[in-house]
């Protein structure tokens, strides 16, 4: 019999690789975020580091661009919940439904997941371009002029603009998890309401509504640790501007380190969106995956 | 009767949302092939002409095909590396027992709550340090690490579901740990493991920010990147940067034609269990 190499040293060979790149990508720069937060540093490396305590956090929490860009995340929120749920579980309706093209409409409804975020993006910026642009083209020939603005560039609105093309590109991916919900409803829940006159809307209301609580919980998990993550499509959009306007923690965190080079106040960014990301993931997946016990 | 509306408002509502969806991608298409012109005058105008010579414009001034080839070559060779590693850990987290294997999972886990723009700025400097900016293997390092914790945390989930028996009776034939693994376990996981290649394909596909600060150079420019660097100079004829976004998309489009079923499967299973 061959003499097998001991378990401890497989232990560690297998897990070295995994580990590893945990520590040098994940745990060493959140711990040096941390570190630089307290700290002033121009970014370049071999410049000098200097420790400042917590001006930089006084300097983030005293900034109306990072107070907006909080605000901004939060309509990510408020339009995940208001126009992207609504919307997604009418899709995941539609293609569970007796009509006729069910296959097709799934599969087109689910493409602008597929399409890079970066490319979603630019495709909007120039359907939504004030001067040629499709949409203000679209409503001119309607004679709605008054309605043709500059979407991108008008601050209030800007951010709508991109959290709405953010939901036409994820409209159909949380489709899925709403219909993955009403497939699994047994039909003769169905037929039983339906001898007793439940059709329509009522059948919407007392059935799959409430038969698809899980994927509503699915969805508000995602949603909620889904809106601070944003930032490849405000970035390709509007770059957080004009004057912060459009601005969300990460893009603005970007900036700051990037475009300023200030890169101790960025990593103060960096871990308040640390902390507010890791406490809303627990706190949500807690709060809602609780009372399946 | 209210049935009959009632089936004709949703006829309406999904004829809608189709046009809805496919839309953009025509009229990109359309205005690819327009010159500037014919963009200005209306995006919504039949192209007069066909101008291919968009696209010559694009491949010459953007590299836009170089970028599709960098990024397919990052996409793949990191969802490669991410299954690889990935199930190597999972199957000592799922079939090992050892003091620390708590804390290890752990840490994977709290590793799918970070947000990645947190990490940036000690990630570029690290690069700098490294010589890994404009280095492909940094980035890819960089692409595997993160959708690492994700891959562990499906993998080891699906291996607690396989019955341990399987592993047992490879051991009685013999079996060491690499062969359970990649023979026995291996075959075993390929739902699961299938779905974390397209998650980490599709991420690493159209990645922006880390691509954004460490490729500077065009050669290695990532998708995401060579289109943003496009667009933002100051270019005057529009109908190429179109190109450009079609040129993009298009390998991604021929994949979900492909395999769509497989996909959203996958895509699916992705959320619901991440």
């Amino acid at each position: 019999m061959k003499k097998r190499r001991s378990s401890k040293t497989t232990i560690i060979l297998y897990l070295a690789p995994a580990v590893i790149l945990f520590v040098m990508f994940i745990l060493y720069p959140v711990i040096n975020t941390i570190y630089l937060s307290f700290n002033s540093w121009k970014g370049i490396y071999g410049s000098p580091v200097n420790f400042v305590g917590l001006t930089n956090y006084k300097q983030v929490l005293q900034n109306n661009a990072f107070w907006k860009s909080l605000l901004n995340s939060f309509f990510f929120m408020v339009g995940g919940f208001c126009v992207l749920m609504p919307l997604s579980f009418g899709l995941a309706l539609i293609i569970t439904s007796k009509l006729r093209g069910t296959k097709f409409m799934k599969t087109a409804f689910f493409m602008p997941v597929m399409l890079s975020t970066t490319a979603v993006a630019l495709m909007w910026v120039y359907i939504l371009n004030p001067s040629y642009g499709a949409l203000n083209e679209l409503l001119r020939a309607l004679h709605l002029d008054g309605l043709a603005k500059d979407w991108l560039s008008t601050p209030g609105l800007n951010i709508w603009s991109v959290v709405l093309v953010n939901e036409w590109m994820y409209a159909g991916y949380n489709m899925l998890i709403f219909a993955a919900g009403l497939v699994s409803i047994p039909g003769d829940i169905y037929e039983a309401a339906e001898i007793d006159g439940c059709t329509g809307f009522k059948r919407l209301r007392y059935i799959s509504i409430p038969l698809s609580k899980e994927s509503f919980k699915i969805f508000s998990i995602l949603c909620v640790t889904g809106c601070l993550k944003a930032f490849d499509l405000v970035w390709a959009m509007t770059k957080g501007g004009p004057n912060h306007t459009s601005e969300v923690p990460a893009s603005l965190l970007y900036n700051e380190a990037f475009t300023y080079k200030f890169f101790g106040k960025s990593s103060a960014i960096g871990v308040l969106l640390l902390i507010l990301g890791v406490t809303l993931s627990i706190l949500v997946n807690r709060l809602l995956r609780r009372e399946e016990e | 009767m209210k049935r009959k509306i009632g089936k004709a408002f949703i006829y309406l509502f999904a004829i809608f949302w189709t046009v809805m969806t496919i839309f953009p991608l025509f009229i990109t298409f359309f205005n690819s092939v327009k010159d500037n012109k014919g963009i200005t005058l209306g995006m919504f105008t039949w192209p007069e002409e066909f101008m291919w010579s968009n696209y010559t414009q694009a491949f010459e001034a953007a590299h836009i095909l170089q970028a599709v080839g960098n990024s397919m070559f990052f996409a793949i060779t990191s969802t490669l590396l991410t299954i690889v590693i990935g199930m190597l850990a999972a199957y000592i987290l799922s079939r090992k027992v050892f003091k620390g294997r708590g804390i290890v999972y752990t840490m994977f886990l709290i590793g799918v709550m970070v947000p990645i723009h947190c990490t940036i700025i000690p990630i570029s400097s690290m690069a700098t340090q490294v010589h890994g900016k404009n280095q492909s293997w940094f980035l890819i390092l960089v692409y595997t690490a993160f959708a690492l914790s994700q891959a562990i945390f499906l993998f080891t989930g699906y291996l607690n579901g396989v019955s341990r028996e399987l592993d047992e009776a490879a051991v009685i034939d013999g079996c060491r740990d690499r062969q359970i693994l990649f023979r026995v376990l291996m075959p075993v996981c390929m739902p699961i493991i299938s779905t974390e290649a397209i998650l980490a394909f599709i991420a690493g596909y159209g990645e922006l920010i880390f691509g954004m600060i460490l490729m500077s150079d065009q050669n290695k420019y990532t998708v995401a990147r060579a289109m943003l660097t496009f667009t933002g100079g100051y270019k005057v004829s529009l109908g190429p940067i179109f190109a450009c976004i079609i040129v993009a998309v298009v390998p991604m489009i021929i994949i979900y034609i492909l395999f769509h079923e497989k996909v959203q499967e996958g895509m699916l299973t992705g959320a619901i269990k991440g």
